[in-house]
């Protein structure tokens, strides 16, 4: 056998190889290990272009995500809107004139104004504010106790699993509304302190999930080949596990962060969250319940928003999963 | 091949150690506890690998091989209890305290996977993956350490191996991440590979690329290697010794002629046999009968009893011993001394 001559060689796309022959089993007599060595290399997929960085991948796959680019835009719009409108207004939050009240909408007041004449988009605006700075503090700090504790548990197993489980039970019977209103009683009226009691009722929805993933990821190869180069449990956990469970942790956060965000205004509309004057998007439809024959728009207005933050976030986390993942390409054009 | 004059000029001599064996097993034994009862997956195994050696570790699937790996670097799953001594560079590894033990997994014994599939981080460039296991065990920085993966991955024939670095597993083909875990084993140039069949998982092809790469590194560290297999065909082209298991037990050990030519074990024959000729066509492919015992509820006496077509009563009543012949050839059979050797395996 002449060393190749009389191969079919492809042309396409290789540059610098050669291509692996397709030989029958009657022709390898004097085909040594050595030979086969030359003929080096499985497929050969030229590399088209160097190779880009991380975060310019994941950039260029959220790019494409349409949804996604959307959900962003949107959020950020609206937070711009909640930041910028009331510096436009003449008008602050806790500004009442009894003689403007219930006014609907109109250019001085662009959603109108409440019972005792408060200017509702400066009140929309800040209660806004107000219910994502509670979902977000909630959210991060449920995230973090929750991943943490959902590894941990799957990655060691046994009694440190069975003890952390049983917390998880615990937490998902217990009733969230009962817990808040009790707790709300001290907490009420501090955002922070609110929202770490929404953390605390909530992390074990991102501990289970952490949790399940965690349990396959922890059989895989590459987590006994980190350990067999001398990776200790704690590297192995955060260089090895936890990048891996962040897609579904980002997807679960989002969904977390919609939850947070209607939960506190579930509260607020009980008169259980937030208190006056401060507002947040729950304790305005709250006030504005009694009207909702009269005028609907001034339940619907903060309703409305509820919803959009709730659906930007999902999207844009639908979308930072894709884009955080290596294996996904920008299939998509 | 320049293989051998890159990697010969990282590793310094050692020398000192000549006959003094590098790894020293002695009646190690492994067994599970499971609710169904004890698993004795290793049995009263010894065995030695001297520096620069290549041992072959032979088995049907489920006889002990990778637990046997696997317990050597302490990496079995908690419900393991280990027994007997493994001695490596004057310690014992098995009562290494953990940090211990930890320095010297990657470093001094670095073990290669049997499915690059899955060995590989799917979240991380092949690059970072190898950097990392240089960086635990040596305080390098991050540009000095990827210099030295690219080098790596040229060694092991990665083409484009600059590009190549910064691409993530699955970008990469099964023989390249092969290629490219081999890389990430002699990055600290250990003393002992410990490679878990290794081709199992990789076409025909691209199995004899990947043998001859790790046939060369090998040769050029100086290592030695443990080259844990089911495929004969792997042992004759690359072992200096072996030895074959059978349901945790070792049943011969011997140099590699003298386990393909001077067989003294039933199982063994018979393994032999199986391999297939490419000379003689046949409708069916030669095989052991019968299957490998259950480790929960192993057989009376010899486990392979069941299946040997030798087997007498004496097989029934009692484990035989090793037989030893002579060097290093030993084997476990009654009738050890009493098999003729001058009939080929397949008659």
């Amino acid at each position: 056998m002449d060393e190749g001559s009389d191969f079919d060689v492809p042309e396409a796309s290789d540059r610098s190889e050669e291509a692996v022959p397709l030989f029958s089993v009657g022709e390898v007599e004097g085909f040594s290990a050595e030979d086969a060595a030359h003929y080096a290399s499985d497929e050969l997929e030229g590399l088209s272009d160097a190779p880009k960085s991380f975060g310019r991948l994941a950039w260029t796959r959220f790019r494409h995500h349409r949804l996604a680019l959307l959900g962003g835009i949107g959020l950020v719009s609206i937070v711009l809107m909640f930041i910028v409108g009331p510096m436009l207004s003449d008008y602050t939050f806790d500004q009442y004139d009894v003689a403007d009240r219930l006014l609907g909408p109109s250019r001085d007041h662009w959603f109108g104004t409440d019972e005792i004449g408060r200017d509702l988009f400066v009140r929309t605006a800040q209660g806004g504010l107000y219910s994502l700075r509670i979902g977000l503090i909630a959210a991060v700090v449920a995230t973090i106790a929750g991943t943490l504790l959902g590894a941990v548990a799957a990655y060691f197993g046994g009694w440190t699993d069975g003890f952390i489980s049983q917390l998880i039970n615990l937490l998902l019977i217990v009733p969230a509304l009962i817990v808040l209103s009790v707790f709300s009683l001290y907490f009420g009226g501090d955002a922070n302190r609110l929202a770490m009691v929404l953390a605390f009722l909530l992390w074990t929805r991102i501990a289970r999930v952490v949790r399940g993933v965690v349990l396959s990821i922890k059989e895989q190869e590459y987590i006994m080949a980190a350990r067999a180069s001398g990776a200790s449990h704690a590297r192995v956990i955060f260089r090895h596990v936890l990048p891996n469970v962040i897609g579904p942790v980002v997807v679960e956060v989002t969904l977390l962060l919609g939850t947070v965000i209607v939960l506190e205004s579930t509260l607020s509309f009980l008169g259980l969250g937030v208190q006056p004057p401060n507002a947040s998007l729950g304790t305005l439809v709250a006030e504005a319940k009694g009207s909702i024959d009269d005028d609907p728009l001034r339940v619907l207005t903060p309703g409305m928003f509820i919803v959009l933050i709730v659906l930007c976030v999902n999207f844009l986390g639908d979308g930072l999963r894709d884009a955080l993942d290596p294996r996904s390409r920008n299939e998509r054009n | 091949m320049g293989y051998a004059t890159l990697l010969t000029l990282v590793r310094g001599m050692s020398g000192t150690e000549m006959s003094e064996p590098l790894l020293k097993v002695d009646d190690m034994s492994v067994s599970f506890k499971t609710d169904a009862g004890d698993v004795r997956a290793v049995s009263n195994v010894s065995f030695e690998i001297s520096p620069g050696e290549v041992l072959a570790v032979v088995g049907e699937s489920g006889s002990g091989k990778s637990v046997t790996a696997l317990a050597l670097m302490r990496l079995h799953p908690k419900n393991t209890e280990t027994t007997g001594q493994v001695m490596f560079d004057g310690m014992n590894l098995l009562d290494l305290p953990e940090p211990q033990i930890r320095s010297i997994r990657g470093r001094d014994i670095a073990m290669i996977f049997q499915d690059p599939m899955t060995a590989l981080n799917p979240v991380f460039s092949v690059g970072e993956q190898i950097v990392e296991a240089i960086r635990i065990h040596n305080d390098v920085s991050k540009a000095d350490a990827w210099a030295k993966v690219v080098d790596l991955l040229q060694l092991v024939g990665v083409p484009e191996p600059k590009q190549r670095a910064a691409q993530y597993p699955h970008e990469y083909s099964g023989g390249m991440r092969q290629r490219a875990m081999i890389a990430m084993a002699i990055c600290n140039d250990p003393k002992l590979l410990i490679a878990d069949e290794p081709t199992t998982a990789l076409d025909v092809t691209v199995q004899a690329q990947v043998m001859e790469v790790l046939h060369d590194v090998q040769e050029a560290t100086g290592s030695a290697m443990m080259l844990i297999t089911h495929d004969l065909g792997l042992v004759a082209g690359s072992a200096d010794r072996v030895q074959v298991m059978y349901a945790s037990r070792l049943m011969e050990r011997g140099s590699t002629d003298e386990i393909f030519y001077e067989s003294r074990n039933p199982y063994t024959r018979a393994l032999l046999a199986s391999i297939p000729d490419l000379e003689s066509v046949k409708d069916k492919l030669d095989s052991i009968p019968g299957n490998p015992p259950s480790l929960l509820n192993p057989p009376s006496g010899c486990a392979f009893r069941p299946r040997c077509s030798m087997s007498v009563p004496q097989c029934a009543e009692a484990v035989p011993e090793l037989v030893a012949f002579g060097g290093n050839h030993a084997s476990r059979c009654h009738l050890a001394t009493e098999i003729d050797i001058t009939t080929g395996v397949n008659a």
